[in-house]
């Protein structure tokens, strides 16, 4: 067996206080299996939100838009190199909704990310029924689709989603419009949109998403029944949603149908800020946890470093008088913090997932959601063992260069 | 013309606490290779403070120090720690051992330090050191655990491990009878005679001072005599 004799005498020193090193092995561990339980944590519970929020939000979102006149038109008109220059541009109204919109599907399902797409009618009403009125908005889709996009038939809970394609004027209503306006499948209902004339149409399926906003307004139609509530004919659509295979690259491929398609793409992150905002302040709050718990950690073992070099003051200038260097002596003291780290930190990493598996089988219960979702994540792992590693580091350095430092006669002559 | 293992020139040295005072005043001295220097002197006449000049370990002085041929004054720190663990080894005026650690790891560690044997051959080294001083029943012993004689010959043990060209001692048999006194004065003789190891020693045994090479006399931080 051949060790370095910094790495003999810091393992002797470290095991003549074995219940200090104990206790400052434990300080890290508890950092490190937080750590790790927290981001598990977090990322499981963000993770969830953002399924969820895909069960209502489509990765990208094509939608027309007012905006500010541009060159454009010019540029198909005059396809020549001539500088084209508007002055004063003005907002221009767009005719609401999106011009030769099966065109432009079939542009956007040739892009090569795209994994599902489908048209939207969007029309605000009124939802009728006896004297009670409340607002609400009709989405008009193909329901085939829509079900294959966001599991629609999860949110079932009366009624069959089918029945849209067969039955003449059919909506299929969330929990809480049925519930304000007492409605039952195969009841009568009316709507009214701004633009087109009362109809009256027939539950046909009730659904319930864990979003209550959403569920006390929307309503799914056929899209043809939509364009008729609007008055509109069947080229009018208002949205083309589109799932692609990642929803990760969604920014980036929300920017080129853009300027694929001249119309606005909104991807799931934008129209998801609240959510965003929401994943944002726990990491803030998880970080600074982490901060505290690894900060703990750290002072444990510098402690015990400032207080076996107190202790051993003597020692160094022994080892110092008997040709030991500054660095030599850096590295007995260093090595003791990243002994205890290491121990900490692997028993730590164990005990974090232990935690997390322990947690996750907890039932909670609420809604949808049957257990805490944790995630098991590998970078976390490697995260916690890295920030392990750091605040090993930066706790034994000082400690370790204020041992280098002693002075061997000052100490001897005592 | 024999070479000099160590070569002090003109070193003075003041305490500042609390007003500066003079330790060494001027002090010039040469110790040749395979000498068996004595310097005796009045309890605080400055003996340990020049040891720890001419030991590489205090810095803090003016004038020179040669160590075999090679100028130590001004050098790094880190050097001047690998000369001493090369080329010096020290017994100090009270043992200082590592308590944590056994006896015979308490001798190898130097050994270990300097990295020219394996760990094999260090221990088998410090085993035998041990046994030139009757101590080798205690290596395996914590070294807190052994009287004050033992540690005084164990820590003798240590300073010889790595065969250094200069070894110094501060009283280093100030805790021994007169048996184990002989017993290291005869193995200090041996190592300058016959491997040319030079040994300097602060010593107040007169007879222990007598018998070797040369005697320095000390006081008040001034050397009085050389000696012959
Ligand atoms: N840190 C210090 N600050 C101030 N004065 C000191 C300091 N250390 C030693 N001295 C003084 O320096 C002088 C020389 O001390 P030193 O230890 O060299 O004496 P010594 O000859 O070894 O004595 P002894 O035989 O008792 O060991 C003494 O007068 C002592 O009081
Ligand atoms: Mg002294």
């Amino acid at each position: 067996m051949k060790i370095n004799v910094n790495t003999e005498i810091a393992l002797t020193y470290l095991s003549a206080r074995k219940k200090q090193t104990a206790i400052a092995a434990a300080g890290v561990m508890f950092g490190i299996s937080m750590f790790i339980f927290m981001q598990s944590l977090m990322k499981g519970t963000n993770d969830y939100f953002e399924k969820m929020s895909f069960n209502s939000t489509p990765h990208i979102r094509l939608y027309s838009e007012n905006k500010v006149a541009d060159t454009h038109m010019l540029n198909s008109y005059l396809k020549d190199s001539s500088v084209k220059i508007l002055t004063n541009p003005k907002q221009l109204i767009q005719t609401l909704g999106i011009n030769n919109p099966y065109g432009i599907i079939k542009e956007i399902i040739k892009y090569p990310r795209v994994a599902n797409v489908t048209p939207q009618v969007t029309a605000n009403v009124i939802y009728t029924s006896g004297s009670v009125q409340i607002d609400g908005n009709v989405a008009g889709v193909n329901i085939d689709q829509e079900d294959k996009m966001f599991d629609v038939q999860s949110n079932m809970i009366a009624g069959d989603l089918h029945d849209l394609n067969r039955v003449n004027n059919g909506l299929l209503i969330g929990k809480g419009v049925a519930d304000k306006l007492s409605l039952h499948v195969g009841d009568n209902i009316t709507v009214t949109s701004g633009t087109g004339s009362p109809t009256i149409m027939r539950v046909i399926g009730i659904f319930a998403t864990t979003i209550k906003q959403i569920d006390e307004t929307k309503s799914y139609a056929n899209i043809v029944q939509a364009q008729n509530l609007l008055g509109k004919d069947r080229s009018y659509v208002t949205d083309i949603k589109i799932n692609i295979d990642d929803y990760n690259n969604a920014p980036a491929v929300a920017r080129d149908l853009e300027t694929i398609t001249g119309y606005k793409a909104e991807d799931w992150v934008q129209a998801n800020e609240q959510l965003k905002a929401a994943f944002k302040i726990r990491a803030v709050i998880l970080n600074s946890v982490i901060g505290v718990l690894l900060l703990v950690a750290g002072f444990g073992i510098y402690n015990i470093l400032n207080m076996t070099i107190y202790e051993k003051i003597k020692e160094i200038a022994i080892l110092k008088a008997q040709g030991f260097s500054g660095p030599a002596v850096t590295s007995i003291f260093l090595q003791q913090a990243i002994y205890i780290g290491v121990l900490g930190g692997i028993i730590g990493v164990i005990v974090g997932f232990l935690i997390t598996l322990m947690v996750s089988r907890i039932y909670i219960g609420a809604g949808s959601l049957k257990y805490l979702p944790m995630s098991f994540y590998t970078p976390h792992y490697v995260e916690a063992i890295i920030f392990g590693i750091l605040t090993t580091v930066a706790a034994g350095f000082f400690p370790a260069r204020k041992a280098s430092k002693v002075d061997p006669v000052t100490i001897i002559r005592g | 013309m024999e070479s000099i293992a160590l070569k002090a020139t003109g070193i003075n040295k003041y305490f500042h606490d609390p007003v500066t005072i003079p330790v060494l005043k001027n002090i010039t001295l040469d110790v040749r290779k395979g000498e068996f220097v004595s310097i005796v002197g009045k309890s605080g006449c400055g003996k340990s403070t020049l040891l720890y000049v001419l030991s590489t370990m205090d810095t803090d002085y003016e004038g020179t120090l040669d160590i075999n041929g090679v100028q130590a004054t001004g050098k790094s720190l880190n050097a001047l720690a690998r000369i001493r663990n090369e080329s010096i080894g020290f017994v100090f005026q009270f043992h200082y051992l590592l308590p944590d650690f056994t006896c015979l790891k308490n001798v190898m560690i130097p050994g270990l330090r300097l990295g020219k044997y394996s760990y094999k051959e260090v221990e088998a080294r410090a085993y035998e050191k041990l046994k030139m001083f009757g101590v080798e029943d205690q290596a395996l012993k914590r070294a807190d655990k052994l009287s004050g004689g033992q540690q005084q010959r164990v820590a003798i043990a240590r300073a010889l491990i790595n065969e250094p060209a200069i070894i110094m001692g501060d009283e280093p048999t100030g805790n021994l009878d007169s048996k184990n006194t002989g017993i290291v004065f005869d193995l200090f003789q041996k190592l300058a005679k016959d491997f040319g190891q030079t040994i300097i020693t602060v010593t107040h045994d007169e007879d222990f001072a007598r018998r070797s090479d040369r005697i320095i006399e000390m006081a008040d931080g001034e050397i009085k005599s050389h000696g012959k």
